[in-house]
């Protein structure tokens, strides 16, 4: 059980422009049985901690200098397939975003009002893309009661690209 | 990646609140408890109660149910306990109040409401710590305004402990004489952690994410902010430990005090770099009026600083402490709290109406819930009420400190007129007031049902 975690270095992928999540999730998929993941990244990966919180990992996360983090993430032996895999679970297999959307000079609530606008212009299975100020919590909780999929991550600049996805026979309309 | 639901509760909690402010500058005009009677005074008391439980701590932990789960990014913990929490401050409010009202003289009632108080407020604060440090819990690793937070978590409890010892000991049922012998020692701790620790610290903690929120400002962690909430903790330690040092070490409380002090000097301009910094690097152009009406709580609170500066190396600390609180219980926490409920009030109403139908047909814009020109001058005159009346008490001019006691008062209800407007939706075109699938919002209580879904 004291298996030495396993690393993955994403700054490389990221300063290349890259999205590091496919190789994250690679590597998790990759670990062995009580193996944990030393994570580096360039910034705190929040939102990653509740997508690997619902596979059983518990994060610890330290700042190591020059705004780079290490997060360590430890199988806690209890897996929670909750809700929260809602928004990762359609993820790969996504068609390409048929709208790009830059809401991140708006004030609140704009960013969600636009985001909300494109995504009801969609038609059902087609994704868009959005960058928003900041984690959009209550635009996750709108997507939820809509019944709408989306993934998401912290870019290095602190704002968050989110790719939604319009859903089939949508839930929520009044 | 949980998204953050609106808080039930947290309108009423808001209302309560405001109705406490209200009716406590209402007391100040009729020049009810200090100016005109002591400091210590029950009728004092009874004042100082209503506006740091009945005002401050009720905005506090209002805005801390629903800005919690987004600090955090995780769904609030056991909400069923955010009522019974505000009943229970509120049944407890009424006990201490009550009380006073008994050692006052003012009424005679064969119960024991001192002790009662002791009861039900640490309890009502017991839950509403609880329900928020399960919430931050799970929300861990911290971000850092979260962390500011969980201290003032910790300061609520110090605060609510020691305020019911000192309940016990005035209602004649403390079983420990050494508290009566402590008192003017805890009442210092009671008094700095309470508004240094749960209502200052924490009011910090969420202005590092208010702040860039609604400037659009750079929300990276700074190291500055780090230093503030380090030297801060260090401080209000320091400030917590003083009796333990005085009984155990058997050193003077004086070091500790001045050592503190310097701490919270270092925290206090710290911060002020970081304030400077999300003003200055707002990518906003046009402040809003909760942004700017901020400024004039932040002054207040250097203001309070220096005063306190000044009134330390005069050695005229004891003679003005009554100005240098009303400074900072008025000045800057108050003049924050309604500055940021002029954006969050709205902000939160717009949610409430409008989140079910964003997207799917044209609805108003947060910033016309409310009129800002109309509002402005109320902001101003608010600040300058507190201002001059903090100068009046310095002056020991009771009468004039009542006269000038009307203009806060008076710039209060007009800005909770507007809340009410926004609440009401009264300033949107009755057109475009409620588009099909929304719903008028309750003044101050949830929607019954869960109607969204339906």
């Amino acid at each position: 059980m004291t298996q030495s975690p396993c690393e993955l270095d994403v700054r490389p992928i990221l300063k290349e422009g890259g999205e590091p999540f496919g190789a994250i999730m690679a590597a998790v998929a990759a670990l062995a049985p009580g193996q944990g993941l030393r994570l580096l990244a360039p910034f705190k990966p929040v939102p990653l901690f509740q997508v690997l919180a619902a596979r059983g990992f518990e994060p610890s996360a330290r700042e190591i200098g020059g705004g780079d983090w290490e997060v360590i993430f430890t199988p806690t032996g209890a897996e929670t397939p909750k809700a929260v895999m809602i928004s990762t679970a359609d993820g790969p297999g996504w068609p390409e975003p048929s709208v790009e959307l830059d809401n991140r000079d708006l004030n609140p609530p704009e960013p969600m009002v636009r985001t909300l606008e494109a995504v009801e212009a969609l038609v059902p299975g087609q994704t868009l893309a959005a960058l928003l100020p900041r984690e959009p919590l209550f635009l996750f909780e709108e997507l939820q009661n809509r019944g709408h999929k989306w993934r998401g991550d912290l870019e290095a600049d602190g704002s968050y690209r989110i790719v939604i996805r319009a859903c089939v026979g949508e839930k929520g309309r009044i | 990646m949980m998204g953050a639901a609106i808080s039930r509760w947290t309108m009423s909690y808001f209302a309560a609140a405001l109705v406490f402010l209200i009716a406590a500058e209402g007391l100040m005009v009729a020049g009810y408890g200090f100016p005109a009677a002591p400091m210590e005074a029950p009728e004092t008391l009874v004042l100082v109660h209503m506006v740091t439980i009945g005002w401050l701590s009720l905005l506090m932990c209002g805005a801390l149910f629903q800005f919690v789960p987004v600090l955090v990014a995780t769904p609030l913990r056991y909400p069923a306990l955010v009522l019974p929490a505000f009943v229970l401050l509120l049944t407890g409010l009424g006990c201490l109040l009550g009380g006073f009202l008994q050692l006052a003289g003012s009424f005679d009632a064969d119960l024991p409401l001192l002790a009662m108080a002791g009861v039900f407020l640490p309890s009502g604060f017991a839950l509403a710590v609880w329900v928020i440090a399960v919430t931050l819990w799970a929300g861990r690793p911290l971000a850092l305004p979260a962390r500011f937070v969980a201290v003032g978590l910790f300061a609520v409890v110090v605060v609510a402990m020691l305020g019911a010892s000192f309940a016990f000991v005035l209602s004649g049922t403390s079983p420990f004489d050494p508290l009566i012998e402590l008192r003017p020692h805890i009442l210092t701790i009671h008094v700095a952690i309470g508004f240094g620790g749960w209502l200052g610290f924490t009011a910090i903690g969420v202005s590092y994410r208010l702040l860039p929120m609604f400037m659009l400002s750079p929300e990276s962690e700074r190291s500055t902010a780090y230093w503030v909430w380090w030297c801060g903790s260090a401080a209000l330690l320091l400030i917590a430990l003083i009796v333990p040092a005085t009984l155990l070490l058997a050193v003077g409380t004086g070091p500790v005090i001045t050592v503190a002090c310097l701490l919270a000097f270092l925290a206090l301009g710290l911060y002020a770099a970081d304030l400077t910094f999300f003003y200055r690097h707002r990518r906003r152009r046009t402040i809003e009026l909760n942004s700017s009406a901020a400024l004039g709580a932040f002054a207040m609170l250097y203001l309070a600083v220096l005063l306190f500066a000044a009134l330390l190396l005069t050695g005229t600390l004891e003679q003005h402490v009554g100005a240098l609180i009303h400074l900072i219980a008025f000045g800057w926490l108050t003049g924050l709290g309604l500055s940021q409920l002029y954006k969050i009030v709205p902000f939160l109403t717009w949610l409430e109406c409008y989140g079910p139908v964003m997207g799917r047909q044209p609805t108003p814009r947060v910033q016309d819930m409310v009129v800002e020109k109309r509002d402005m001058p109320w902001f101003a005159v608010y600040f300058l009420g507190v201002l001059v009346c903090t100068a009046a008490l310095l002056a020991d001019q009771p009468t004039l400190f009542r006269i000038l006691a009307l203009m806060p008062l008076m710039a209060t209800v007009a800005i909770v007129v507007e809340l009410i407007g926004a609440r009401r939706l009264s300033n949107i075109a009755a057109e475009r007031r409620l588009p099909p699938g929304t719903m008028q919002p309750r003044l101050f209580l949830p929607p019954t049902l869960n109607w969204r879904r339906s």
